[in-house]
């Protein structure tokens, strides 16, 4: 059975080289032996570029899990993981490490911004090894900057803007080493619903007008109505999958709202 | 659940935060116990000495003043750790008071606990302790500690004291504090605000300048002025020091940074970033640890010179191991005794001219008076056995220990010295290294060649301006007999004018009274050594604690340990080096001008002291970045 995945893999990256991430028959499990509890249970899922995926479900239905895995911050027990042809389960923690730094971003539902930096010095943070020439950084913050509507926040210090700001930031850090994914963590969870709907609306522009590729894990309807696809995860397992196509937002949203509604869980009342 | 309950439990739950209140506890109790042993020890108070047991007094009282402020700032550190708990105590519904009462009862437990521990560390160590003491004051007998249960009592004394300062500190979290603000003094940290440009500037410069004139007045300050002078480098080095800290590193930081124009770099996130957050509240602290540094490094290495230097400063003065003046009798009746006895030793005489004199004016740093003198030839000295270069034809040699060798500089040779009622002068060629003849004589010798010896002792004398004296110098040929000799020449049939000194009885008792002083300037340092590193790690375990949370970003973001580790080791550089490096310069321009007071050079003592302490220091800020290691090592699972 094993080497009937690798071949598909194999297949897979001959006939489809648009997939950005590819995921077979991942598991993760938690606990040592007698008390073992499964979280993840055989995932499969394939994302291709440009696309922004949504994960919800109810609480414990595994989607931080899963995103934390795919993201490498994690290790799978079982199955394989594969970014833009590179094979991330069969790394090394170091080679993990420069990994997430060079190819993947992140966004984290409590911002995660260095106290001590600026706005720009925490955007800059993933090219500070200086591996990256100066003038193009500069050249890739300013752009960034521009289409987050920062530009003019770049030397003040987190505690001087707001917490959509503070997102907003942490989005542009996650974008700035041109990476071939970005994983979004509850990114609106701690924001009101005008700031929610402002950084959900400018993350659609991103990944439509640069054709970033975004995965966001949210257990809020209406921020997944952003998405291009929403994967929803029950016990462990894909439950269904929706794809807006060419439906208008609200009508997604209502979609969503009714796979949520036979879901159950944290769904309808959060409304 | 009693109230004595919760308290066992929550310290049990919280031991990561108490272990390190608890060690300065205990380190301070096992000092101090030590200290309070040997001052109550047998073979202490048997020297009867009275210099030793007030040395060890005053040094006792500043011991219990550097314990107390270390426990009470280490206390302070731990109570802004452990702010959210009680807070949260506070929230769920416990009255003030019961919390204040839960403290008093952790405190009192933590209390007990480090002066049973420390007393028993205490008693194992002292020990070691005391037989370093009477290694340094060469005393050599075979002695046992024994227990002093007046140590004991003085211990439990002072720390009960020191406890219940603490416990008033503990009150005063509790009853002043807002439950907001116990929620939120681990978040508080300033933010680096953008300097004024002029103004900063100015105070920048001026905290290097005032440094600057600092030790270029310590290197001038001998003169008529001399308590002006030192008031003028003590407030000007401390304040260019506050300076320097506060506002010159806060500009210079502030400088690097606007120009990276916001390209910073990992490692520059890592140490110029969080230490321009902190600046501010630093600044207080790495003032007063650099100063008091510096300090305590020149007391140990000052004390430590002059042990180091006590054979030599007394050779200096006594090139013979004792001498007659003019007590031609005295001096063959010892040199039949020693014969008798067996002393091997070596008899020479030398025949002085003592006369007045003056320098010419400009010749020393300060205004000189008439000088007491005692004129000698080369030639005789020779014969006498003291080594000696020959003076020209005309010139001479001057040779004193007395604070006049303070102001004797090289750089204004040659000088001219005016003897009484002759009219050409002497030109003084050298200022020599120590006397020619002990200084129990008071002379302030000059050299000549036998020529002109000859020639001063007819001009002088037949004017009856001088008078010609006779000097039995002796040597004793083997060590072993020194101390026999010594015995003999301070029989009371010797008795002069003046009371006897002699080169063997002088070395041993600046031997003891210099090595209690090394002893207790190495003990107090050690204790300030100790105390400071630790508050600097204790700080640094604070800070690492509160960037738990950047370094477990910066590991989701994909920077390695090692990565992370570069950076922080930057700032450690900073937290650790510089106080060290500017503490270290300070000592070196005090020794410096310290200096003046030895007759030798005390360069090899002062490097000893100061490496050592650079190490201990160094120990410390290992100790830190291994914490670091850890921090950031966790902070990502």
């Amino acid at each position: 059975m094993f080497t009937k995945i690798k071949d598909a893999i194999k297949t897979n990256k001959k006939t489809d080289t648009q997939s950005v991430l590819q995921a077979y028959n991942v598991r993760k499990s938690f606990g040592s032996k007698g008390n073992v509890q499964q979280v993840l249970k055989g995932i499969d899922l394939r994302v291709e570029k440009g696309e922004f995926v949504g994960i919800m479900g109810p609480s414990g239905a595994g989607k931080t899990t899963l995103l934390n895995v795919l993201a490498t911050i994690d290790r799978a027990t079982e199955g394989t993981i594969t970014i833009s042809g590179s094979d991330i389960s069969k790394m090394k923690d170091a080679q993990l490490s420069a990994f997430r730094r060079d190819r993947l971003g992140f966004i984290f539902q409590d911002y995660n911004l260095l106290d001590t930096l600026t706005v720009k010095e925490n955007i800059l943070l993933p090219v500070s090894l200086g591996k990256v020439r100066k003038k193009l950084a500069e050249a890739e913050f300013r752009s960034i900057a521009d289409i987050l509507g920062i530009t003019e926040l770049a030397n003040k210090y987190p505690h001087e803007i707001s917490g959509g700001q503070k997102q907003r930031t942490s989005a542009a850090r996650a974008l700035i080493n041109q990476p071939s994914m970005v994983f979004a963590d509850e990114p609106t969870g701690a924001l009101d619903s005008k700031a929610a709907s402002s950084l959900l609306g400018t993350l659609a522009d991103v990944n439509e007008k640069r054709e970033v590729t975004i995965m966001m894990v949210t257990h809020d309807p209406l921020a997944s109505s952003y998405c291009s696809r929403v994967v929803f995860l029950k016990d462990g397992n894909i439950y269904s999958e929706l794809y807006k196509g060419n439906k208008t937002r609200q009508a997604f949203f209502q979609e969503i709202l009714n796979v949520q509604a036979v879901l159950g869980g944290d769904s309808v009342d959060a409304l | 659940m009693t109230l004595f309950d919760l308290a066992i439990r929550s310290m049990r739950k919280n031991i990561k935060h108490y272990y390190l209140y608890f060690f300065a506890l205990i380190l301070s109790v096992v000092l101090y116990f030590v200290f309070a042993t040997l001052q109550y020890d047998q073979a202490i108070v048997e020297q009867g000495n009275k210099m030793i047991s007030s040395a060890f007094l005053a040094a006792g009282i500043l011991l219990i003043f550097i314990a107390g402020i270390f426990i009470v700032y280490a206390n302070s550190i731990f109570l802004k750790r452990r702010s959210r708990e009680i807070g949260l105590y506070q929230l769920i519904g416990l009255k003030k008071r019961t919390v204040a009462r839960l403290l008093i009862v952790e405190n009192t437990l933590l209390g007990i606990g480090a002066l049973i521990v420390g007393i028993v560390i205490g008693m194992l160590v002292s020990r070691v302790f005391l037989l370093l003491l009477l290694k340094l004051i060469g005393f050599e007998t075979t002695i046992s500690v024994s227990f002093s249960i007046e140590a004991v009592l003085q211990t439990i004394a002072v720390f009960i004291g020191i406890f219940a300062l603490t416990t008033i500190q503990m009150i005063r979290t509790v009853y002043r504090n807002t439950l907001l603000s116990l929620f939120n003094t681990e978040k508080a940290g300033e933010h680096p605000k953008k300097p004024k440009t002029s103004s900063a500037a100015v105070l920048a410069v001026a905290g290097i300048l005032l440094i600057g004139f600092g030790y270029w007045l310590s290197e001038r300050m001998f003169d008529a002025n001399f308590f002006l002078n030192i008031s003028g480098v003590l407030i000007s080095t401390i304040a260019g020091t506050y300076l320097t800290f506060r506002v010159t590193l806060s500009w210079l930081l502030y400088k690097i940074r606007s120009r990276k124009e916001g390209h910073l770099g990992l490692n520059n996130s890592l140490s110029i970033a969080p230490l321009m957050h902190r600046l501010k509240g630093n600044a207080n602290s790495l003032t007063i640890i650099t100063i008091l540094s510096a300090m305590t490094l020149s007391m140990i290495a000052g004390a430590y010179s002059f042990y180091y230097s006590t054979e030599q400063e007394a050779q200096a003065k006594m090139p013979f191991d004792f001498i007659f003046e003019n007590e031609e009798a005295f001096a063959s009746e010892i040199s039949a005794e020693m014969k008798e006895k067996g002393i091997d030793f070596q008899q020479g005489i030398v025949e002085i001219l003592v006369t007045e004199g003056q320098l010419e004016e400009g010749a020393l740093a300060v205004p000189s008076d008439p000088l007491y003198i005692a004129v000698a030839s080369d030639e005789q000295l020779q014969k006498a056995g003291i080594e000696i270069e020959a003076p020209g034809t005309n010139s001479a040699s001057l040779h004193s220990t007395s604070s006049l060798s303070m102001f004797m500089d090289n750089e204004r040779l040659p000088v001219d010295l005016y003897l009484q009622d002759v009219k050409e002068p002497i030109e003084i060629e050298a200022f020599g290294e120590g006397n020619v003849i002990n200084w129990e004589t008071f002379y302030t010798q000059v050299v000549v060649n036998p020529k002109k010896y000859e020639q001063l002792k007819t001009d002088l004398a037949a004017k009856g301006s001088a008078e010609i004296r006779r000097i039995d110098g002796f040597h004793i040929l083997n060590d072993e007999d020194l101390e026999e000799a010594s015995a003999l020449y301070h029989q009371p049939k010797y008795n002069g004018k003046n009371p006897r000194q002699d080169y063997y009885s002088t070395v041993k008792e600046g031997m003891e009274s210099n090595g209690l002083m090394i002893f207790i300037a190495g003990f107090l340092g050690l204790v300030f050594l100790v105390s400071t590193g630790s508050i600097l790690y204790f700080k640094q375990m604070t800070e690492a604690e509160q960037e738990k949370q950047s370094y477990s970003t910066l590991r989701q973001l994909g920077f390695s340990v090692n990565e992370i580790m570069q950076g922080i080791i930057r700032k450690q550089i900073f937290v650790f080096g510089l106080p060290l490096v500017i503490s270290l310069v300070h000592s070196f321009f005090a020794l410096k001008a310290l200096s003046y007071f030895f007759q030798t050079n005390i360069m090899v003592s002062a490097a000893t002291v100061m490496i050592l302490f650079a190490i201990i220091y160094l120990l410390f800020a290992f100790l830190t970045v291994g914490y670091y290691r850890k921090t950031v090592k966790m902070a990502l699972r």
